[in-house]
């Protein structure tokens, strides 16, 4: 920032100008300007944990749009109204900067009780002893986890400890422009398509609409890590990359394939799918045919565009897509309230009524029961669509792969560095991907 | 930075003559200092609380492996390691240095110059100038705002109102923001455009400018050029110093533009990876706040010895007035 005053105001006028901007003055005025503008970085921590009892106001913390506060807000309601000494103080954001602030929060000694968190954080969190351990309440049973499928439930656990209750599940879906593929008289893309296949129908679509028929996802993790799974690999190992160089090669060549067969968005349209939250998908904007997202966005992305969507499992075995827990609540293990947070989580999934109001926002609900009575009382048509897709895509899941570890988050922006250096035509694939390999050995050093 | 300006401002000024003494009796002064320093502490505990002391304590923390999750309790001394990544094992620093100053050296001479220009244009009698001086400002105001680089990166978009414009022409306009030959550019002309900050300054010289100076001149012969050149320049060098030396530091510290064009990731391809965008992505995202107080000691480092430079040079080309006086 700029002084508000320059150095020369304030000088009585008529007199001898010639000492208007004298040194001493040009000098004080840095100095005021270096100490108006310092940098500093750091933290004060300090936190008092004081006894129970009485009337609780719970911290809550969430990522989302205002459709998710409006039923979250609801579902807390609820909860109050059923326990009248619990209260919550209520705090949501978008997802852009929230971990920043989680981070934040948590440093400043003062976090929320209970928080969202998702699979790219959740080893972060838990592996810093950050999040409680869930074990022994679900072993007491005072946490219900009976009609959770087993390996959404095991998708929480890190190093042992169950460090996050999934909110809901959900899976890889591939989201295709229903309207635009029918208008033109072009068939619509099926699950178990091999990679190939779908390549050449995208390039198929591209000539005929003019419309690119596929966003390229090499730089999109999710579908990088289903493509490894279907090789037998993985994401990670033990504390361990699970791919090689040779793996990111094929995956990278396989899309330089794709782009030159113009079946993709040129790389700057890439970049801003790539680069944009779920409203502005390319498949919502009309840049693309389809896009790589989760299957309980289709509603979201449904909110933003007239055509009609579809969507079906990422190319490949389906089998190597698995039952991710789309997000998780986690409890603080410095908390003063952590009984009455776990009871909430318990509550927001496995009460009838709260699973009801809050709907497949966060995903399919966990509880099973219940996901099928919401199933059958949806109306909101894309809601039913991803429901029934992610339903019949859940007899093909293979088994859940382990959290990502520590420096995960890093990973995934590597990825993006790495598959545009070769997008915008800076790198080969076989440079990009080992640009990559290494940058993830330091990342998760 | 500031408790060193003092010694440096005797040392400088040099033998110039007894300064007047402007207080009397030691008694006297040493009530007033007092009361000075009543009427500073609001200031002087907010300077230690709210700065010196943070400070301090990320200079600890530049030490130690802190990731902001774990208390600080219990955070690990790692001695140097953190710098020693920093120079030798971290590329994306280095690129994020190269970024920085290919910004800096770009934009602070053009925003430097369009001031000068526009000053120059305004420093007339017109009609209705003080409407172009508030114009020409504006920009200045909205400052480094996110909602200003949301309608940049949206004008600069592949199909923004910049290449509307250039359609009207018949020029095909590229992606600018999400090129990464472009991106940092689009960012460049960002900064330049906002230039009414050291504009006002400049005007504020222009007006200490002596008339009799320009009048001599021209009885000289002297043209306009040669009276810009020989006039003008000399006497506004220290504000132009001033000016360079401000923009300097503020074009290193670039932030906002940069980190709401790529939704904080330094994108496309690192192309806008800022020094402070990347010392924030390694605090906050990364969650590295120990690599990151390093980050932010050495940056504060270079931007001093920076400016150390220029106060070197200047005694080459900056002309105070008070220096000339005795």
């Amino acid at each position: 920032m700029h002084p508000a005053t320059p150095p020369t105001a304030g000088a009585p006028a008529g007199r001898n100008h010639r000492t208007l901007l004298t040194r001493r003055r040009l000098v004080r005025g840095l100095a005021a300007v270096a100490l108006a503008a310092p940098l500093a970085l750091g933290a004060a921590g300090c936190g008092d944990d004081a006894g129970d009892g009485g009337p609780v106001k719970l911290s809550v913390f969430w990522w989302g749009g205002d459709a998710r506060a409006k039923l979250t807000e609801d579902a807390l309601a609820l909860y109050t109204k059923k326990h009248p000494d619990v209260t919550f103080e209520k705090t949501w954001q978008a997802n852009q900067g929230y971990f920043d602030k989680l981070a934040t929060l948590t440093a400043g000694g003062n976090p929320p009780d209970l928080f969202q968190i998702d699979d790219n954080y959740l080893a972060e969190y838990a592996g810093r002893s950050t999040t409680l351990d869930l074990g022994s309440y679900r072993d007491s049973g005072k946490l219900d986890v009976s009609k959770f499928p087993k390996s959404l439930l095991e998708y929480g656990v890190v190093d042992g400890k169950l460090a996050g209750v999934a909110a809901g599940e959900n899976t890889q879906g591939l989201v295709y422009n229903k309207t635009l593929l029918t208008r033109n008289g072009l068939p619509e893309p099926t699950t178990g398509m091999s990679w190939e296949e779908h390549i050449a129908w995208a390039e198929q679509v591209a000539k005929k609409t003019k419309v690119p028929g596929t966003q390229d996802p090499s730089a999109d993790y999710k579908a990088l890590w289903v493509w490894l799974r279907q090789q037998g690999k993985d994401l990670y190992k033990g504390t361990e990359l699970g791919f090689t160089v040779e793996d990111v090669t094929r995956w990278f060549a396989l899309w330089k394939g794709a782009r030159d067969r113009g079946a993709t968005p040129k790389p700057d349209v890439i970049h801003e799918g790539n680069s944009s939250d779920v409203t502005k998908q390319l498949v919502v904007t009309g840049k693309s045919t389809t896009s790589w997202v989760w299957v309980n966005q289709m509603p979201d992305l449904k909110k933003n565009t007239k055509d009609e969507l579809g969507v079906v499992a990422y190319p490949g075995d389906p089998s190597a897509q698995w039952a991710r827990a789309s997000m998780y609540w986690s409890v603080f293990k410095g908390s003063k309230h952590r009984d009455t947070a776990v009871d909430v989580i318990n509550f927001l999934n496995n009460d009838p009524e709260a699973v009801a109001l809050l709907g497949t926002d966060r995903g399919l609900p966990s509880n099973l029961d219940l996901r099928a009575k919401v199933s059958e009382t949806v109306t909101d048509p894309a809601m039913k669509q991803s429901i029934q897709v992610e339903s019949e895509l859940a007899q093909k899941f293979g088994p859940s792969p382990q959290v990502p570890i520590k420096g995960h988050s890093k990973v995934k922006s590597e990825l993006t560095k790495a598959a545009e250096n070769a997008q915008y035509g800076r790198a080969t694939p076989a440079q990009a991907a080992e640009q990559f390999v290494t940058a993830c050995k330091a990342a998760i050093a | 930075m500031a408790l060193t300006t003092a010694p440096g401002r005797t040392s400088r000024t040099g033998p110039v003559g007894p300064r007047p003494t402007r207080r009397g009796a030691g008694r006297a002064r040493y009530g007033e200092g007092l009361a000075g320093y009543v009427f500073l502490s609001p200031w002087l505990i907010g300077l230690m609380g709210i700065t010196a002391l943070p400070m301090l304590l990320s200079l600890w923390l530049s030490f130690t492996d802190y990731d902001i999750l774990t208390p600080l309790s219990e955070v690990r001394w790692v001695g140097l390691a953190n710098y020693e990544r920093m120079f030798t094992a971290d590329p994306s620093y280095w690129h994020a240095v190269r970024v920085t100053l290919t910004f800096a050296l770009v934009a602070v001479p053009l925003k430097l110059a369009a001031a000068l220009g526009v000053a120059l244009l305004l420093n007339r009698a017109w009609r209705g100038v003080g409407l172009f001086r508030g114009l020409f400002y504006l920009p200045s105001l909205l400052g480094g705002s996110v909602a200003l680089a949301i309608v940049w990166v949206n004008m600069f978009n592949r199909d923004g109102a910049f290449n509307s414009f250039l359609a009207l022409f018949g020029v095909e306009g590229l992606p600018w923001v999400s090129d990464p030959d472009w991106a940092l550019q689009t960012l460049m002309v960002l900064a330049i455009w906002q230039f009414g900050a050291p504009m006002v300054i400049f005007l504020a010289g222009l007006k200490q400018v002596p008339v009799e100076l320009y009048e001599a001149a021209a009885v000289d012969g002297a043209g306009a050029w040669r009276r810009f050149r020989a006039v003008t320049l000399p006497m506004l060098s220290p504000v132009i110093f001033f000016n360079l030396v401000l923009e300097t530091i503020h074009g290193f510290q670039g932030f906002t533009a940069a980190f709401v064009l790529s939704n904080g990731t330094g994108g496309p391809v690192d192309s806008t990876l800022m020094y402070t965008l990347k010392l924030y992505i390694s605090g906050f995202t990364d969650l590295e706040m120990g690599y990151a107080s390093a980050m932010a000691w050495v940056f504060l480092l270079a931007i001093a010895l920076v400016t150390a430079v220029f106060f070197s040079t200047g005694r080459f080309w900056v002309h105070y007035s008070d220096g000339d006086d005795s």
